[in-house]
């Protein structure tokens, strides 16, 4: 089977993994089976924020397959060819921190701004759009 | 004696001394009151079994079932993969993931006593489970396989043709699932076998067949190959090829029927279609078309599979089956190797196309390889050699998890499972067919798309039996699903609903109708298909079948249920103000009489500004145009004076200034198209019969005098865009207007 079908052509190479919930996960795909539940090897979970990333060392996941969004491999070549900055787990976490209470701020305001102008945030059952 | 002065304790005289006493007691069953029932001190079981594994390696090979040999002792040379193996404690996955090829050495004599090394809990814990499961459940025969026999195992455990061992459960096993697959779908085999066929039964017992089929895989390249070169190596078993087509076996008469008996289970394991395909796929020196068309999971009897393999109505012309096949056998003679067993279902240009960029992406790999020098290909190979975690996973486990995908792709009816690849490739034939007709060149090779497709079977499911038990047992499972809760629909009083939630449940209600609109709809577009393929027996009943379902639809657009007249078309505005209503009703215009397109038509007219309103942010309404043209065409005179009548709101508003129906037809894009339409198709009939009463009728004059008069009084930049403005109109306005108003007209349109 031509490899964007199957994963099997991507045996024993370095992936990077997209969670659903968000996590970054790089390391060597090492066995999948046919719910495209993954077996990641020497894994790394690595955080962004803005333009600096840090890499915080896992091991060995086991990632069931509902939960990828996407995967693609990755070129070893072209792996150090980054504009990013990599930097210390501990910075990253910090910064992580901050941008994530920035976020809830910015959302705060924004209710209360709508609340303020009688407005409210449409629930999602009340937008039946077909 | 009651049942509570009997004391359960483990005293086995205890139970002796009650049988004797009480006659009645006998009947019972021994699992209530027998041995089965006794609170045995676990620890002393264990302890027992324990011992077991001080007996001799004879012993041991006479007792327990199903174990593997493992070693007892961790050795330090021991590689990861062994120690992964012993690692296990479930055997019964068997999985060759993390049991790879057993070595049966001979293991160490063990000292007596427990041993708290990690090891042996794993050995001693499958043969605690061993006797048990025997115990357990002597009448279900799923537990009723041929044991593996163990020869030494080499680490080439592809090389091993016996049997699927069925592997020891420690829950109770699936029953009432699919009868022949007694392994959860997601169990790695541990070795290919022959199927089982029967389907009676619910878990017959195999037949084994132990062909001399050779080894599937040969490994001459040894286990650490990367995939990556193997895919440039050309025999290699990665191409899909399914058989060294060195080699041909001859199929005994047996195997071959139980090899297409096999196929029409249906259920055969990953594994198994290795050595089945392989099996099938060798005749191709033999010219059989129907079997060179079937090859890996299409393997149907010939007899119920030929109309399938031809895909085309039972009385084909039969000039066009002959060079169908017969081009695919020339065209595939000289490249038997080139025959993908996994693309057969695809469309033969289309697998053309993806071999010759599989052939170009080896050829850039190779040049990749060559031009980046060896320092490219050395560095692949380097870090090859220094990734010790390589092939973890199997070639074998990869082919099982491939042959899952390439059975996800075998399809019993390919028109209803993969719709758009089927149509898409009948248009190109169709154009290709047309082109050819006009222009009558050499005739090319026009392979057409020949999906096959498994047969369809039928099970008739039976609910499991355990014998033993008293009356029948209700065992829920996949084929049998049983109620668990009792979900009762309690419907609220209209007075506890919010209007708001009123509005809501209608509106859903609206949805649910359209759906089930849609599905009639679908049934009714594909009834031509099904027409050519069925019998002429058949055939009335399907046309009733359709006529049945077009009144459906028409009811469901109108509402179901009117007493002579439909007073209200407030069912058919709500389905109207949905998007997808919309686009239901210009499907399902169609398929109606004309009679009751018209009413939809008018019903459309009369309600025109209100959904002009609700169509304002979707703009969907255009697509309802053509449909309409369409009946517009058949529309009789009087129709379409009323249509215009209702385009403009009369009788019912009194003749104001202006009339605001009218202008906000005309201000809409659909309104004012839908009106041209309606002017042109009174034109026409007008024009056609010169006798006709059009001329005459006072109500058509009337209208055309008030159209005429508001298309005037309108600013140009109020005016709409129409769609398309029909090429009569003016020769029609010329009837009633002068000259000058003509011109202005004319500007206007």
């Amino acid at each position: 089977i031509p490899s964007p079908a199957s994963l099997i052509q991507d045996i024993d190479k370095k992936h990077l993994v997209l969670l659903r919930d968000g996590r970054t996960l790089i390391g060597y795909l090492r066995s999948i089976d046919q719910f495209a539940n993954l077996v990641l090897h020497q894994t790394v979970e690595r955080i962004h924020v803005g333009k600096k990333y840090g890499d915080i060392p896992r091991g060995i996941f086991v990632v069931r397959g509902e939960n990828v969004v996407l995967l693609g491999e990755i070129d070893l070549e072209k792996e150090s060819d980054t504009p990013l900055q990599q930097v210390s787990i501990e910075e990253i976490l910090e910064e992580q921190r901050v941008e994530q209470q920035a976020r809830q701020e910015s959302e705060k305001l924004k209710v209360q701004a709508l609340k303020e102008r009688g407005l409210s945030v449409p629930r999602a059952d009340t937008l039946d759009e077909y | 004696q009651s049942l509570e002065d009997c004391p359960l304790d483990e005293d086995e005289d205890a139970f002796q001394a009650l049988g004797e006493e009480d006659e009645d007691i006998d009947q019972f069953n021994d699992d209530t009151f027998g041995a089965g029932a006794v609170d045995d001190d676990w620890q002393e079981a264990h302890e027992r079994l324990a011992e077991l594994e001080d007996k001799p390696v004879a012993s041991r090979e006479q007792d327990g079932p199903g174990g593997e040999d493992s070693d007892l002792l961790g050795e330090p040379e021991d590689t990861l993969a062994e120690r992964l193996t012993r690692l296990v404690i479930e055997s019964e996955l068997e999985d060759p993931a993390i049991m790879q090829a057993v070595q049966t050495r001979i293991p160490m004599q063990e000292p007596g006593g427990l041993n708290s090394s990690i090891w042996d809990s794993s050995a001693v814990l499958r043969r605690i489970r061993g006797p048990l499961l025997t115990q357990e459940m002597p009448s279900v025969s799923v537990l009723d396989y041929a044991l593996p026999q163990r020869p030494p195992q080499a680490r080439e455990e592809e090389q091993d043709p016996s049997e699927r061992a069925l592997p020891r459960r420690s829950s109770s096993p699936v029953i009432g699932s699919p009868p022949v697959r007694a392994v959860p779908i997601g169990t790695p085999p541990k070795q290919a076998a022959m199927p089982s066929f029967n389907q009676q039964i619910l878990c017959p017992k195999p037949v084994h067949i132990r062909a001399t089929m050779p080894q599937r895989y040969p490994t001459p390249y040894g286990e650490r190959m990367s995939p990556n070169q193997l895919c440039n190596v050309q025999n290699s078993s990665l191409l899909g090829h399914p058989f060294p087509h060195s080699v041909s076996p001859v199929l005994t008469h047996l195997q071959r029927a139980q090899l297409l008996g096999g196929a029409q289970a249906g259920r055969m394991s990953p594994s198994q279609f290795a050595r089945v395909s392989g099996l099938v796929g060798s005749p191709i020196p033999s010219v059989n078309p129907k079997l060179l068309q079937g090859r890996v999971g299409q393997m149907m009897s010939p007899a119920s599979g030929f109309r399938a393999f031809f895909g085309a109505p039972p009385a084909p012309p039969p000039s066009q089956p002959q060079p169908g096949p017969a081009s695919h056998l020339q065209s595939l003679r000289p490249q038997p190797q080139m025959f993908r067993a996994d693309t057969t279902h695809l469309h033969p240009q289309h697998r053309r196309l993806l071999h010759q960029r599989q052939q170009q992406n080896r050829n850039q790999h190779r040049s990749l390889n060559g031009s980046v020098g060896e320092r490219g290909s050395h560095r692949s190979n380097h870090q090859e050699r220094k990734d010790p975690y390589a092939n973890l996973m199997l070639q074998r486990e990869k082919d099982w998890v491939s042959k899952i995908q390439m059975m996800q792709l075998q399809s019993t009816d390919p028109y209803l499972d993969d719709y758009y690849y089927q149509n898409y490739f009948q248009k190109l034939e169709k154009l290709s067919a047309a082109e050819e007709v006009h222009g009558d060149g050499p005739k090319k090779e026009r392979t057409k798309l020949i999906t096959p497709q498994v047969a369809k079977l039928e099970h008739t499911y039976k609910p499991v039996q355990f014998e033993g038990s008293l009356g029948k047992l209700t065992v829920s499972s996949v084929n049998n699903p049983r109620k668990m809760i009792d979900a009762v629909v309690t419907s609220r009083s209209e007075d506890d609903e919010t209007k708001e939630k009123q509005v809501r449940d209608k509106r859903r209600q609206t949805l649910v109708t359209i759906e089930k609109t849609y599905s009639l709809l679908l049934d009714v577009e594909d009834y031509e298909r099904r027409y050519l393929l069925s019998l002429e027996g058949e055939r009335p009943a399907l046309m009733g079948e359709r006529k049945q379902k077009i009144c459906d639809m028409y009811d469901n657009l109108r509402g179901k249920t009117p007493g002579q007249e439909r007073p209200s078309d407030d069912h058919f505005m709500q389905i109207m103000c949905i998007r997808k209503g919309k686009r239901l009703v210009a499907r399902i215009l169609p398929f109606l009489s004309p009679e009751q397109a018209a009413d939809i038509l008018m019903a459309t007219a009369r309600n025109l500004p209100f959904l002009i309103k609700k169509d304002a942010q979707d703009e969907v309404l255009p697509c309802l145009l053509r449909p309409f043209s369409h009946v517009l065409y058949h529309l009789p005179l009087g129709t379409v004076t009323s249509l215009v009548q209702q385009l403009m709101n009369l009788p019912q508003s009194a003749p104001a200034p202006t009339n605001l129906h009218l202008t906000a037809v005309l201000q809409n894009k659909f309104g004012l198209s839908m009106l041209y339409l309606v002017l042109s198709r009174g034109e026409e009939l007008q024009s056609s019969d010169v006798n006709t009463e059009l001329m005459q009728d006072n109500q058509w004059t009337e209208l055309m005098l008030m159209v005429t008069r508001e298309l005037l009084r309108i600013p140009q930049a109020a005016l709409a865009k129409p769609v398309s403005t029909p090429s009569n109109l003016t020769s029609l306005f010329s009837r009633y207007v002068d000259q000058q108003k003509l011109n202005l007209l004319e500007t206007k349109l």
